[in-house]
């Protein structure tokens, strides 16, 4: 965490800056969130997959943008763009051969090709990557906005200014598109769709690419920030799926909401209480949400 | 054929043999396949629990870890702590695994599909994280080291069994595991056993018929998760030194990929599962960096295209030859 400046005025505007800085973090990583469970929730809408794999697509985008910018030369906002790329055709081969050959196996099952798929990648990225920690470092990395006692990466702020442009480019695709029309009325409906002659097996192809290339965005945005690891997934994919079930399953404005309620939790919680049980503190408001609300935010009826 | 049709129609004749193999083999095995054995065998007892849970009851528990961490952990911690003996703290491990079995049930189980499974999902990652940041009590990820072996036996003419070789201990388990699977087969064939397979195979008729469904599902839920317990706290006593890693979620997904290969809903299956994915990669010196990638593979053919796994397979095509020469 970025450190806080403190103003000689007094405790008071430490406190609120503390509580701003907090927010901010939370917001920052809200966003991210925000990719990764809008992805999820559409896998889920959709093709009913709860793709426990979302964490490992993530982490081989932020390899993409490791790889990319460092050995190739190439620009930081040319590898996000690959990494998007690369991840939605690898989306469509993980659909292909895995996904759709299971269309019509029970949703246990699904879940367990689904871990089969992290065992894989993980154990691909493993393999290739090494188990080494890996930094991508671009000019401005360390560079820091301050503003009223509360500091922001810059890395932090292109995340958010990214994750608002992708956002809105899926709600205007969806909303505005004949394509993204069929795509909800598939999330919906899925047998009223088919009665519509919406082809729903490419629908739900194109909703797992999409999914995958968003996780793949998530991963190059947030690459410059961490260390790369092959594990490091795993911690934002269960944040993640707590806010699609805080949200409700397949609803994407949920997703995005349980996303930024999860990431205020989480950062509010580390900060004022301990920042090793955050997580704790995450899935013990996805569970109450869910003795509260079984069915999420905006979810379907059960 | 005949030696096959005669060994499916007597499945007791079978499971004798087998346990035969299980109690003689072993005393022509070194230290590392003894080791192996043992380990599958512990791994054995958790999947018998779950496959109850998953097979019979059809709930996806992807959090099993958690009760394995916390008998082990129960276990070592009463052991260590208050300097109990080896059954008083085996015991406490049980009924401590048992009432957080219960308590995690009655929310998680008014879920459904995703739901129940992300639930306990989120309940392993929890208790992981517990036991890694508690660590005046657990040792943190440095584990918890001095958890006692079974107390020597006396036996009526004088001598004394005693659990310091690993073939004891192999014998030791295996016992558990004998006990378990007896108790998990008449517990399938009783009239509770039923109820779970009729809660799987569709629990709004079974609710609709008058049966209590959440009742049920939370007997399953807690008879899996003191299985669970039961072998955490063997598999802690058998390696005296208890560490996170045992208690790690990933074991908890690795231990339904076992039941899924081994076949899901028979009883085989929970023993197959562990020998094939635990003993065979062992003996071919499988490097661990690869190991996952090859475990996922695995995983992902024998879902697309043995979904019943090796059991349910073979089964299958023991009772195709049967009626096929029926026929004829």
């Amino acid at each position: 965490m970025p450190p806080i400046s403190i103003n000689d005025t007094g405790d008071r505007v430490f406190v609120v800056a503390e509580l701003g800085q907090y927010l901010v973090n939370g917001i920052s990583q809200g966003c991210l969130y925000c990719l990764l469970a809008s992805g999820l929730t559409l896998m889920l809408g959709i093709l009913g997959v709860p793709n426990f794999a979302h964490g490992s697509l993530y982490m081989l985008g932020a390899y993409i943008a490791f790889y990319v910018v460092m050995l190739l030369n190439v620009s930081y906002l040319m590898s996000i763009l690959l990494a998007a790329v690369i991840l939605a055709v690898l989306g469509l081969v993980i659909y292909r051969f895995l996904f759709y050959p299971m269309r019509d196996a029970p949703h246990a099952n699904l879940f367990v090709a689904a871990i089969a798929l992290l065992m894989i990648l993980e154990g691909a990225a493993l393999l290739w990557f090494g188990g080494e920690t890996k930094w991508l470092i671009l000019p401005y990395s360390n560079d820091i906005i301050t503003f009223g006692g509360m500091s922001l990466g810059v890395q932090r702020l292109i995340i958010i200014l990214a994750t608002l442009m992708v956002m809105l480019g899926l709600e205007l695709f969806i909303k505005k598109t004949a394509v993204g029309a069929a795509l909800e009325a598939t999330a919906q409906n899925r047998e009223g769709a088919m009665l519509c002659g919406i082809k729903v097996t490419q629908i739900a192809a194109m909703a797992f690419a999409i999914g995958t290339a968003l996780a793949g965005v998530a991963g190059a945005l947030i690459a410059p920030a961490v260390m790369i690891l092959p594990s490091m997934g795993l911690g934002p994919l269960l944040v993640a799926f707590s806010a699609v079930i805080v949200g409700g399953l397949g609803s994407i404005p949920g997703a995005v909401l349980g996303a930024f309620i999860l990431a205020l939790v989480e950062s509010l919680t580390s900060g004022y209480i301990s920042a090793t049980y955050s997580l704790v503190f995450v899935f013990v408001a996805m569970i109450l949400m869910l003795l509260i609300r079984p069915r999420g935010l905006f979810g379907k009826e059960l | 054929m005949k030696t096959i049709e005669k060994l499916s129609s007597s499945p007791w004749m079978a499971w004798l043999v087998l346990l035969l193999i299980a109690l003689i083999v072993p005393m022509a095995m070194g230290g590392y396949l003894i080791t192996i054995i043992t380990i599958v065998c512990i791994y054995a007892i958790v999947c018998i629990g779950l496959n109850l849970l998953f097979g019979y009851t059809g709930l996806l528990s992807v959090g099993h870890s958690a009760f394995l961490g916390i008998g082990a952990y129960a276990f070592g911690l009463i052991a260590i702590k208050f300097g109990l003996g080896f059954w008083p703290s085996f015991c406490a491990s049980i009924i401590i695994s048992g009432i957080a079995g219960f308590l995690i049930g009655i929310p998680a189980l008014r879920l459904r599909g995703h739901y129940f499974v992300l639930v306990t999902l989120a309940f392993a990652v929890i208790i992981n994280i517990v036991i890694m940041a508690w660590i005046e009590l657990t040792g943190g990820a440095g584990g918890l080291a001095g958890a006692p072996r079974p107390d020597p036996i006396p036996l009526p003419w004088g001598d004394v069994i005693r659990f310091h070789s690993p073939l004891s201990m192999y014998y030791f388990i295996l016992f558990f595991l004998v006990i378990i699977f007896a108790v998990s087969y008449r517990l399938i064939n009783s009239l509770v056993g039923k109820t779970f397979i009729a809660i799987r195979d569709d629990e709004n008729l079974t609710q609709s018929l008058g049966i209590n469904t959440m009742s049920n599902k939370l007997v399953s839920f807690t008879i899996s998760a003191i299985i669970a317990g039961i072998a955490g706290a063997l598999f802690a006593s058998y390696n005296t030194v208890i560490s996170p890693d045992s208690a790690g979620f990933m074991k908890g997904m690795e231990v339904v990929a076992y039941i899924i290969i081994g076949g899901a809903g028979t009883l085989a299956g929970p023993l197959v599962g562990p020998l094939v994915m635990i003993a065979i990669p062992e003996m071919l010196q499988i490097v661990p960096e690869i190991r996952g990638l090859l475990f996922g593979i695995i995983l992902v053919l024998f879902i697309i295209f043995l979904p019943r796994g090796v059991a349910g397979e073979v089964s299958l095509l023991i009772s195709r030859i049967k009626s096929q020469s029926k026929h004829t």
